[in-house]
């Protein structure tokens, strides 16, 4: 374990240093990465202003459902959901025949190249829209933030899940730059109040594929209104955790490397 | 110390044609060919040696290096290299050799190699002593103590190199696999490389080295393997392979007065520029080149020379038309 931090701290630091060579670049991604986060609640709130709202939800729960979402974005983007673009890139050029060279977890290695430091954009952007949308509603009991957190780390899992479904498809279907739609369109569902959908889709992404718990499940905690089949949904993100990770080592199999 | 049996790889790919229609049927139905690039390799290599994998492209000689590294499941066989067998105690064999992959380079573009290093000496978990013994040792031989703290984008293709093999040996590895590691470099940096593989072969370390560069073979090699389409052509010493194409030169030569080339022995046309430039081959077992300069001179005045190893694809027509001619003979005898 040691040693893996210890491998951890250094590759992190060769990437800082790697980012560093262009300044500039690196504050242009974060800026823009900023400003495009911060759109993300604009249509929110242009729907509240104009009358209509999510029946149940006041403007600020909404909000909040929204930006406990674009937090665990924040977090999962910088630390590991690099790994889809990772794969992609290096399966198409060949090159992933260099991780596989290294004495570590394939996963592992994967990950850490895949850090990516204007991501942080993504996680400062969370952390301030997160900020907003609390104060805007009463402050949650200290069990609460317990339900919370162990909400958000699931949350976590399926983003990592996703992680791992869309880099393991990218090693059979090499230079698919489109998984990145898939995600965006099927993540989506999580950034607004489950009970605004059928009954069918709430079962959908609450239990199949959950979805709710990147932003609904953990938000709705936080507000004291504890969702149904929340701790199932969470036990379902754990399966689909161990599901992505099962998929990507088998996809990994593929791999076919590029012409020498 | 590297056992191959039986060793088989094909790959799957679609073809389809070139024209419109081709291509729009191709979004739906694709012709799945199999293209077997390796088939049924077998052979052994001792400790200490260096086995150089000559072949012309697409002969199977990457796809052979990266079964034998790890990188790629074969399709059948047996491969057992220090007592593991790569694809399936990866972490465990990987931590023992050493890869450099001329076309694809392990340093990190936009930094100095020397982070790369440190980079590696973490995920190798590399002690200090020893790190920073392996890495002046190494530099100082390939004379990169000051270019490994420039970023490598603003390096030559030669120090890259040197450097890539510097982060493919910190870690000591027993057994190194080079895939091309002279391609493109110029004649002094692939002295430099050459004289450091032959210097970490003396201290015991085994190389096995894939190359189209016939001088490769013959400055390293002990033992040389040409494959061919996928199959062994040859399994010898250099020693064997020098004797059996006899000491054969490629030749352009420019003269001043037209010349004929044909009724001199040891001599074949291999192209004919004008009457006056013309590529050959020349044997000089039979026509020395001292006398070869000599003759041409005295004939027609020699303007310009070049002299080359035979280029490898007709080192394998060589090689074919050899055992063609031993079949007919056992045909015969039958």
């Amino acid at each position: 374990m040691k040693s893996l931090l210890a491998c951890y701290r250094a590759v992190i630091k060769t990437k800082l240093a790697e980012r560093m060579a262009y300044r500039t670049d690196f504050a242009i991604s974060v800026l823009l990465m900023l400003l495009g986060d911060f759109m993300i609640p604009l249509v929110t709130l242009l729907v509240y202003r104009s009358g209509a709202s999510f029946p149940g939800w006041t403007l600020q729960e909404a909000l909040l459902i929204q930006a406990v979402f674009t937090l665990a974005k924040g977090v999962a983007f910088p630390f590991f959901f690099g790994i889809v673009s990772t794969t992609l890139y290096h399966v198409r050029e060949g090159s992933f025949d260099v991780f596989l060279l290294k004495p570590r977890p394939i996963l592992f290695l994967t990950m850490m190249n895949a850090f990516d430091l204007d991501d942080f954009g993504r996680l400062i952007s969370g952390g301030v829209l997160f900020g907003l949308a609390l104060s805007g509603v009463p402050a949650p009991s200290a069990l609460h933030w317990i339900q919370f957190a162990v909400l958000f780390l699931c949350s976590l899992l399926v983003l990592f899940a996703f992680s791992l479904f869309l880099s393991g498809l990218l090693f059979k279907w090499v230079g698919s730059s489109r998984v990145y739609d898939m995600f965006d369109s099927m993540s989506m569902f999580g950034m607004y109040p489950g009970t605004i959908f059928s009954k069918v889709f709430q079962q959908l992404f609450t239990y199949v594929i959950p979805i709710a718990m990147i932003g609904f499940l953990p938000a709705s905690a936080l507000l004291g209104k504890g969702a149904d089949g929340a701790w199932l949904s969470m036990g379902m993100s754990i399966v689909f955790c161990g599901a992505g990770l099962m998929f990507w080592h088998g996809m990994l199999r593929n791999y076919t490397s590029a012409g020498g | 110390m590297i056992e191959v049996h039986n060793l088989y790889k094909t790959y799957t790919t679609y073809t389809r044609g070139s024209s419109f229609k081709e291509t729009l049927r191709s979004l739906f139905e694709r012709e799945t060919v199999l293209v077997p690039a390796v088939k049924g390799l077998t052979f052994k290599v001792e400790p200490g040696e260096i086995v150089g994998f000559l072949g012309p492209n697409g002969a199977g000689k990457s796809t052979t290096l990266k079964m034998l590294t790890g990188v790629l499941h074969p399709t059948s066989g047996d491969v057992r290299i220090l007592g593991c067998t790569p694809w399936k105690q990866r972490k465990r064999y990987v931590r023992n050799i050493g890869a450099v992959f001329g076309q694809k380079s392990q340093l990190l573009w936009d930094i100095p190699p020397l982070d790369a290093f440190y980079m590696n000496k973490a995920i190798y978990a590399i002690e200090d002593a020893e790190f920073e013994e392996t890495l002046h040792r190494l530099s100082r031989l390939l004379e990169v103590e000051e270019i490994m703290r420039k970023p490598t984008r603003q390096l030559s293709l030669g120090e890259r190199m040197k450097c890539e093999f510097i982060m493919a040996m910190l870690h000591r590895p027993s057994v190194v696999f080079l895939d091309e590691p002279t391609i493109g470099l110029d004649v002094i940096a692939k002295e430099k490389i050459r004289s450091f593989i032959q210097e970490m072969n003396e201290q015991g370390v085994t190389f096995i080295l894939t190359t189209h560069d016939l001088e490769d073979i013959e400055q390293l090699a002990r033992r040389v393997i040409v494959i061919n389409d996928g199959e062994i052509v040859f399994d010898d010493s250099i020693m064997a392979l020098r004797n059996f194409l006899g000491a054969k030169k490629k030749v352009r030569i420019v003269t001043e007065q037209p010349a004929d080339w044909y009724g001199i022995e040891g001599v074949t046309v291999l192209k004919l520029h004008s009457a006056k430039d013309a590529e050959l081959e020349l044997d000089t077992d039979c026509l020395p080149l001292k006398r070869f300069i000599q003759l041409m001179n005295e004939r027609c005045t020699l303007q310009d020379m070049t002299i080359d190893a035979l280029p490898i694809e007709q080192v394998i027509k060589e090689l074919y038309g050899h055992k063609e001619r031993i079949e007919k003979v056992s045909v015969l005898t039958e």
